[in-house]
């Protein structure tokens, strides 16, 4: 197999849904503060993640489990919890981006391969090689912002493999270093696992459309029949310089299934698909699609017309290449 | 407007609900609740502190609207006037609604598509949505019924329901590939 897919699953249905559907590798967390998707009702227990772990290895696809947030001072044991129960679910591998988190996996846990969190936003072969060095790290998942040129520059100076998103949530933020949620509702994914937390966001219905409210700022408006995207603050709609415009990011997906071949060539290990907080039809579809497309240049196929096929779940009902072909830097 | 249009059902299955009484359809689906709470005791775990909340179910094709509290055995399923107020409000063409239900649309995706609209306490909204997709439901789980005759009601609903969508007004696709 040479490009692993590795597909999100916020619940142990949405697992198998990912495992069926064609992903060699799941990646989930438990449901608390200690991953970046800690929404009421998502995730998995200890005892959903072992199940979840074996019906992937059953089906012959692994699973990596996201502990990939920052631990307050004094509050450290929900993550040493964490990985003591992701290796005794048996998974694959742990996704990190603290150095405490990863320096007590690589003590208490060296059997288990540990990968970079994008949370970590670490772009520069200095930075991946420290992580390498000083904690063993097998893999780093790469920030959102490089181009295809700059990851296969990237990759022929460090010596572990990379992962890169190919769909779903784009964030052009230093991620890992967002402070943009916290400002407005003093949570955030770094140290909650929240952006934008759900007890903080309103849909309120007005006569031109639906207003968007994060902790009582309005951040947005949609139209009647304009499509919508999701309630944080870097797609927010703000006026500057006389105009009202997404100032920071346009509400709109990353489908880089165009360029799946060329991420191969520059070296790329595993492509990522967004979507923990997503459903099970999201999980589904995009999962099959993605794996005709890896299937279909590997066999060196028909290009598969993804950006037709997922058209109907993208945020804003816009999809892009993101940075991946990004011309102004 | 946007390219992923919702459907409606088509007016004689909008006549025929209309002209259903309302206790035996809340009888039946809060039996059902309680069932699955009796069966399924894990799903409730995942509303959390939510799960006193009620929540309003609009379909946006019929004249009246569910009003559910999923408080485990003591849960119920009023029908209610549609502009009913409650802790979240959900609202959307019936056949939408149900595809929601047993997991094939993705809630997000009909969100950012405006085929369904959201109010009310998010929070809830998350945990109820996150709970639905987990429990993987299938049309005998609202009925409360299982075995011989859970299997003959799931297969005879998904063929009305595959009916309907084929008589929706008007027909097309929320998301591709899905329902």
């Amino acid at each position: 197999m040479a490009i692993e897919l590795v597909c999100p699953a916020g619940t142990p249905s949405a697992l198998r849904s990912a495992v069926d559907a064609g992903a060699h590798a799941v990646y989930c967390g438990f449901a608390d503060e200690t991953n970046a998707r800690n929404f009421p009702g998502l995730n998995f227990s200890p005892a959903e993640m072992t199940k979840g772990v074996r019906y992937a290895h059953d089906h012959g696809a692994k699973v990596l489990v996201a502990i990939n947030t920052f631990p307050k001072a004094g509050t450290f044991e929900p993550w040493r919890k964490a990985l003591a129960a992701a290796e005794e679910a048996q998974a694959d591998a742990v996704i990190l981006a603290d150095m405490a988190v990863l320096d007590h996996a690589a003590t208490h846990h060296p059997g288990l391969r540990l990968h970079l969190s994008v949370q970590a936003a670490a772009n520069t072969p200095e930075a991946i090689g420290f992580y390498a060095d000083t904690f063993n790290v097998k893999r780093v998942v790469l920030p959102r912002v490089l181009s295809v040129e700059e990851i296969a520059k990237l990759n022929k100076e460090i010596d572990v493999e990379t992962e890169a998103f190919v769909f779903g949530g784009l964030c052009p933020m230093t991620e890992g270093r967002c402070s943009l949620s916290s400002y407005a509702t003093g949570r955030s994914p770094n140290l909650s696992g929240v952006c934008s937390p759900p007890e903080h966001v309103e849909y309120v219905e007005e006569a031109d459309g639906t207003a968007v409210r994060l902790a009582g700022f309005t951040i947005d408006r949609f139209g009647k029949d304009e499509a919508a995207g999701y309630p944080t603050l870097c797609k927010g709609c703000f006026v500057a310089g006389g105009k009202s415009t997404h100032l920071f990011e346009d509400p709109v997906s990353l489908n880089a299934a165009g360029l799946v071949g060329r991420l191969a060539d520059a070296g790329v290990t595993a492509l990522k698909i967004e979507g923990r907080q997503r459903g099970k039809g999201y999980v589904a579809e995009v999962v099959k699609t993605f794996r005709a497309v890896v299937d279909a240049i590997e066999a060196g196929g028909d290009p598969v017309k993804a950006e037709q096929l997922l058209a109907g779940l993208v945020e804003g009902g816009r999809q892009t290449s993101g940075a991946y072909r990004k011309q102004w830097r | 407007m946007l390219e992923h249009q919702s459907p409606e059902l088509p007016r004689p299955a909008r006549l025929l609900a209309a002209a259903l009484p309302s206790w035996p359809l809340e009888m039946v689906l809060t039996r059902a609740l309680r069932a699955l709470a009796d069966r399924r005791p894990e799903l409730f775990e995942r509303l959390g502190v939510h799960s006193r909340c009620v929540f309003v179910v609009r379909p946006t094709d019929l004249d009246f609207a569910f009003s559910v509290v999923p408080h485990r055995w003591q849960g119920r399923v009023s029908v209610v006037r549609p502009e009913t107020r409650g802790d979240v409000h959900i609202e959307g063409p019936l056949l939408r609604l149900l595809g929601l239900l047993d997991g094939s649309l993705d809630g997000d995706a009909l969100f950012f598509n405006r085929v369904i609209s959201v109010s009310g306490r998010t929070d809830a909204l998350l945990a109820l949505r996150n709970a639905i997709e987990e429990a993987e439901l299938a049309p005998s789980d609202l009925l409360g019924v299982s075995g011989r005759v859970g299997r003959f009601a799931d297969a005879a609903i998904l063929r009305a329901i595959q009916a309907l969508q084929g008589m929706a007004e008007p027909a097309a696709n929320a998301t591709p590939g899905a329902l």
